[in-house]
């Protein structure tokens, strides 16, 4: 997958051993100095990874680069360490994030976290008492509830993208992908509008229809890619061995393309999972349990960290934590099963993938 | 062969049959079921964003006869006053603003990923940093938001004051006053902003990336161009349209932020035009969020208001991004 070799003046003599030592040498002594620097002077870590870090990087492999490949080495010895420290940049941020997660909300952890409500909790309460037990029940009805609906209804979008010679389509597609990028608080402010214009009570069902509009193109989008996989000729073998279009859809694309029809559910509802503004916007909130969806209050765990992430009190602020860890808890699930199934199924159908394609 | 012959012969003598109907619809009931409900879900898009527009539109009326124009460029939220004074011209330039450092940090950092997943990684840890990446995109905005309001927010205000004691000369830079401390401002809440639209500049770079012409790069290669010089001569021009669209999208994902940079902002209505440093920003999504629990039936209206002035917005660019994207991806088409 990468380059071919660069072109050297003598390309046999690429690599030699002392081209390995000063390639070694440049990806070690930067960083050294730098910690030499820090530990030295006092300095700023953030100052010293710009100010210090990086400009000797870029030195050490233009000198390098230099040394090697004359005046042009420099040029992709600077693309290199850019690239790199860039990535790598993102990569520390998105560390940080997990770790601080797990550290601060391990705190909260316990089985009782899980299981209980938070009635008979106030702000200082110890995190022994109370957890979000209501939030993952709601949660799950709310999100359940969404996804009852949105399932069938993204499907049958993209069966019509795929299977139908209409053409609407690439209206349909280009206004899917524009309502991809809906701002979960304008979904809220609709259902509210409608709630309002209707005079309906707020509830965990205007919640899940605020979530409906950001789910569907998540799930139309990924369903229609896992459709476009089955090979068309399966597809025309069925027809032209007189089947109708639904019974080849049902009986030769629809087990076909089982696996990622599954992956697009799994990413709708990683999706809407988290969302935190339409539910703060539509649903009231309460320390009890309710399984009631249709009226009445009702806790999510989005809802939950929101509530108790404004908190001053460092009891409060770490069941956010604890909340939130769930909440990644289960993002993770599901993301990890669509890692999964697209495995399994990639090693299944790699000849049919490349013919697809054509 | 001969009897093909025979068949062509036995058919010629009989009489022609009568010319068939062709149609490419649907034949038996069953289908046309089948393709009336897909087509009534697939339509389900126009109602639904002509719902949206409807009902956002009837609930706005209020505020927006009553406030007129000014509601979209004045500079006063007041729900003191008789008769009420809503304006978000700082929130919807803020939002822009936050926007622009957003995509300012992000492309960067987005173009760097994908090169390096595409280009310089072994197959397998490219998939695994590529998981990384999409994972980096499914994180709940609201785990952001604590996540930026606890850890990042201290880290990204020590930057903060550096490029004011170093770069300070540059009037972007310049806060009134270093007492204030850095935190709460739009360059903080551009920086939460570019890691939640990293992943999508990224995918959208990674996949251009993977399906240039090889043969392309290679030839640059056996021409005697560097890595360097192949990137910016062969790869960037071919991808540039592409990534251009990604960073629209992005960019439509920064608007509608909401809960993460709820917490790390501090919203006042005084426009901030460029200071970025400075403690004292806007965003209309998150306004909206900080305004609703205490609003009054009158401010729902201006909210929802707002919220309409953000759909248009965001629907536009992302409307403009996906077909610029759709361009620039034509493998993508049936």
């Amino acid at each position: 997958m990468s380059f071919a070799p660069r072109p050297a003046v003598q390309p046999w003599a690429r690599v030699n051993t002392a081209r390995r030592i000063q390639i070694l040498l440049a990806s070690v002594l930067p960083l050294a100095a730098t910690v030499l620097i820090i530990i030295l002077t006092g300095l700023d870590k953030n100052m010293a990874l710009l100010g210090v870090f990086l400009p000797l990087q870029l030195i050490a492999a233009a000198v390098v680069g230099f040394n090697a490949f004359g005046k042009r080495g420099v040029g992709d010895a600077a693309l290199i360490v850019l690239v790199i420290f860039f990535a790598t940049f993102v990569l520390v941020l998105l560390a940080s994030v997990v770790v601080s997660l797990v550290s601060q909300g391990a705190q909260a952890m316990s089985w009782g976290f899980f299981t209980t409500n938070n009635r008979y909790v106030s702000n200082t309460t110890s995190l022994e008492y109370g957890g979000v037990g209501h939030a993952i029940i709601g949660t799950l009805l709310v999100v359940g509830l969404t996804t009852v609906v949105t399932v069938p209804l993204g499907i049958a979008m993209a069966i019509y993208l795929t299977q139908s010679q209409s053409k609407t389509k690439g209206v349909i597609r280009t206004l899917t992908q524009a309502i991809s990028g809906l701002p979960s608080v304008v979904a809220g402010l609709f259902i509210l509008s409608i709630a309002i214009t209707l005079d309906w009570q707020k509830s965990g069902l205007l919640g899940s229809m605020a979530l409906l509009p950001l789910m569907l193109p998540t799930v139309a989008r990924v369903a229609e890619e896992a459709l476009r996989l089955v090979p068309v000729d399966l597809r025309y073998a069925a027809l032209a061995l007189g089947a109708p279009n639904y019974r080849a859809f049902f009986q030769v694309i629809l087990p076909a393309a089982k696996s990622g029809l599954v992956t697009a559910i799994l990413l709708g509802v990683a999706r809407i999972i988290g969302e935190t503004a339409p539910l703060i916007l539509t649903v009231p909130i309460s320390n009890g349990t309710s399984w009631d969806l249709f009226s009445g209050e009702i806790m999510t765990l989005p809802a939950y960290v929101y509530n108790y992430l404004g908190s001053a009190f460092v009891p409060s602020q770490n069941r956010a934590w604890g909340a939130a860890l769930v909440l990644m808890i289960l993002v993770a699930i599901l993301f990890g099963t669509t890692r999964i199934l697209s495995r399994s199924k990639s090693l299944k159908s790699k000849p049919t993938k490349e013919k697809a394609s054509k | 062969m001969g009897k093909l012959a025979f068949m062509s012969e036995s058919s010629v003598s009989k009489s022609v049959p009568e010319r068939r109907k062709l149609s490419a619809g649907p034949l038996s009931t069953g289908d046309k079921w089948f393709f009336r409900t897909t087509s009534i879900a697939a339509n389900f898009a126009f109602v639904l964003v002509a719902f949206i527009l409807v009902f956002l539109f009837i609930q706005a009326l209020p505020a927006l006869t009553s406030q007129g124009l000014p509601f979209v460029y004045g500079t006063e939220w007041n729900n003191q006053k008789d008769p009420i004074v809503m304006q978000i011209g700082p929130m919807i330039w803020g939002s822009l603003l936050i926007g622009a450092i957003g995509v300012i940090f992000a492309t960067p950092l987005a173009v760097s990923l994908a090169y390096l997943i595409v280009f310089m990684l072994p197959s397998r840890l490219a998939k695994v940093a590529t998981t990384l990446v999409d994972l980096l995109a499914a994180l709940p905005s609201v785990i952001i938001g604590l996540w930026g309001l606890f850890v990042f927010s201290p880290v990204a205000a020590e930057w903060a004051t550096i490029l004011n004691k170093y770069l300070g000369w540059i009037p972007i830079f310049q806060v009134k006053s270093a007492d204030n401390g850095f935190g709460g401002s739009p360059f903080i809440a551009g920086w939460i902003v570019a890691i939640m639209i990293v992943p999508i500049i990224t995918s959208i770079t990674r996949e251009v990336f993977s399906q240039l012409d090889r043969d392309l790069i290679n030839g640059a290669l056996a021409l005697g161009g560097s890595k360097f010089s192949t990137f910016r001569r062969v790869i960037f021009p071919t991808s540039a349209g592409a990534v251009v669209g990604g960073i629209l999208l992005g960019l439509g994902r920064a608007l509608g932020e909401t809960v993460a940079i709820y917490y790390v902002l501090q919203i006042t209505f005084n426009i901030n035009w460029a200071q970025i440093l400075e403690p004292n920003g806007g965003a209309v999504a998150s306004m909206i969020l900080s305004k609703f629990g205490e609003a009054t039936q009158d401010e729902v209206s201006g909210l929802i208001a707002a919220g309409l002035v953000l759909f248009i917005l965001t629907l536009g660019i992302n409307f403009i991004a996906s077909i610029i994207v759709n361009r620039a991806q034509p493998w993508r088409k049936n």
